[in-house]
């Protein structure tokens, strides 16, 4: 008698059972209809604070910390395929992240390209070099964030001393390439911090082994020098042009006039010239070739 | 040397597996399963580190909640059962009675924390092919993980000696959470600048079981090394802490009428 009972109870709760998941799908459509109607959902960030998450993930904070780090990846995701995306939440989604977990490096390196790219991300370059300052802060032993920082700086920032200084710092780490010195002697000089530049071309040219890094380095001293004299030369040439009314066809001419006290030479021992604008130039003849980051303005 | 703790462990972990409180186990697989292969779709550069992070992080929720919710009714469920007197009737001290649940429940959560790690390294594997050096941290983050487990065993059936499951339930999480926030709670006193409390949160600083000290999931998930000098204090900070918790308990279970 049990037994046939049974078997009724279970034909009766195989036959409802798929007959009420349909209806609840369907009312949960309908649900989902009239909410959309009533608020368009929006995405919230309901604890900003990241020390009070910290403390309340009791322990489990590197867990959260992945938890934040993917919601950041997926709010950047979806918010870059908006127009007129804004970010609003990512900052303070990698700042929780990298909170509850100082170590997580990916958070950082990412993190920045999302918050600097002005197309593609937030455009706040300032917010990006601080989490990847914090980054080297929390893991001083990676140059990766070095070398990012010094990028940030570089190339969105346009602080080419703090990129120079960012690349110096990755060039002491553990495991960092040469790059990171040439880098940042290469950055420095853009920023016309000759001294910096050479000090570090200097170093490299005495100390690496690699012959193709040296020559690398000796052509940059080289570069450097013509620089330094180039920009002397287009100062000594007003000085002409302000006592003669017109600006110097050759260095000879500021020697006869006193304003030098000898014909300067390039590295190659070759006499620079002046273009027709009166900026000093390298005689065509010199190998020595310059920096394109030292092309000056003409006048 | 008594054998009787030994009787009452065994019969504990078998009485747990009979209640098929490794199930959970299930749970735990799927759940590295589903991690292993969704992570990576969802989120960037961090797969390896989600499968320790969640495993470890797992390992210490399924074991706290085992040790507690199980921990708090060793105790009562054999006195509803009414199985404690015939117990007692025999040569069975009360205190070899505790220690040998307070063993049996060890026993279970190391066997469910074993199988947990078994299929966290399987899912490691899957994620990154290969094992690193450092790795040998997840497995120091398993033992203190099952050090803590320990501790709060212990706190649960120390509970359970004088109190109702529910409220031993409350009360072992409450020092579990207390014991979470002791540096907090120091702190606090430090910043108060009043003598007397800071001298009293130093003393709960002390007093409450620092569960603080057995959490190296974020040292293990970043391969950092944890010293061994830490893993020996660890080790005996809960030996020290289990033994006075179960001394306490012995102490006020002998004292308890039964009848």
């Amino acid at each position: 008698m049990s037994g046939q009972s049974h078997t009724r109870s279970l034909r009766f709760a195989l036959l409802t059972i798929p007959v009420l998941l349909l209806a609840i799908v369907w009312l949960q459509t309908r649900i989902d209809v009239d909410t959309r109607t009533i608020a368009q959902e929006k995405e919230e960030l309901l604890v900003r604070s990241a020390p009070l998450l910290k403390k309340l993930s009791l322990g489990y904070e590197s867990l959260l910390a992945d938890i934040y780090w993917t919601r950041a990846v997926q709010y950047y995701g979806t918010n870059v395929m908006l127009p007129g995306h804004k970010f609003e939440l990512l900052w303070p989604l990698l700042d929780i992240t990298t909170t509850l977990d100082p170590k997580l490096i990916v958070a950082y390196r990412f993190g920045a390209i999302f918050l600097s790219e002005p197309l593609v991300g937030a455009g706040r370059a300032d917010l990006a070099a601080q989490l990847v300052e914090r980054g080297v802060a929390a893991n001083p032993d990676d140059w990766h964030l070095d070398a990012d920082l010094g990028f940030l700086y570089y190339w969105y920032l346009k602080d080419y001393e703090k990129a120079s200084a960012a690349y110096l710092e990755a060039s002491k780490k553990p495991d960092a390439p040469v790059l990171m010195k040439m880098m940042a002697a290469e950055v420095a000089a853009k920023g016309d911090s000759f001294a910096a530049s050479t000090a570090i071309w200097s170093e490299i040219f005495e100390t690496s082994q690699d012959p193709a890094v040296k020559k690398n380095a000796f052509q940059h001293l080289q570069s450097l020098q013509a620089q330094q004299d180039l920009l002397a030369l287009d100062k000594y040439a007003e000085d002409y042009r302000q006592r003669n009314g017109r600006y110097p066809a050759t260095t000879k001419e500021l020697y006869e006039t006193g304003i030098i006290s000898g014909i300067p030479l390039d590295p190659a021992g070759i006499a620079y010239v002046f273009g027709p604008d009166g900026k000093a130039q390298l005689d065509p003849k010199s190998p020595v070739i310059l920096d394109k980051a030292a092309k000056r303005s003409p006048r | 040397m008594s054998t009787i703790p030994g009787i009452v462990a065994i019969n504990t972990f078998r009485e747990a597996v009979r209640d098929r409180v490794l199930y959970n186990l299930i749970f735990f697989a799927l759940m590295m399963i589903s991690a292993s292969i969704l992570v990576g779709e969802i989120s960037i550069g961090i797969s390896r580190l989600v499968i320790i992070n969640l495993g470890l992080s797992a390992i210490s929720i399924f074991g706290l909640i085992m040790a507690i919710f199980i921990g708090v009714g060793l105790v009562s469920k054999e006195i509803e059962k009414r199985t404690l007197y015939t117990l007692l009737s025999k040569p069975v001290r009360r205190w070899e009675f505790l220690v040998g649940k307070f063993g049996g429940l060890l026993l279970t959560l190391t066997v469910n924390t074993a199988l947990m790690t078994l299929g966290l390294a399987a899912a490691l594997f899957y994620v990154s092919r290969s094992f690193l050096r450092a790795d040998v941290s997840i497995l120091v983050a398993v033992y203190f993980i099952l050090l803590e487990l320990a501790l709060v065993t212990a706190l649960a059936l120390f509970f359970s000696c004088f109190s109702s499951p529910m409220l031993s339930t409350l009360f072992t999480l409450g020092i579990y959470v207390a014991g979470v926030f002791s540096k907090d709670i120091r702190d606090i006193g430090i910043l108060t600048l009043n003598p007397v409390m800071q001298g009293a949160t130093r003393v709960l600083y002390y007093v409450l079981p620092n569960f603080h000290n057995f959490n190296a999931i974020t040292a293990a998930a970043h391969g950092e090394s944890i010293p061994v000098s830490l893993i020996w204090q660890n080790t005996a900070y809960a030996a020290l802490y289990v033994a006075l918790v179960l001394i306490a308990a012995s102490a006020v279970f002998s004292g308890r009428n039964l009848k």
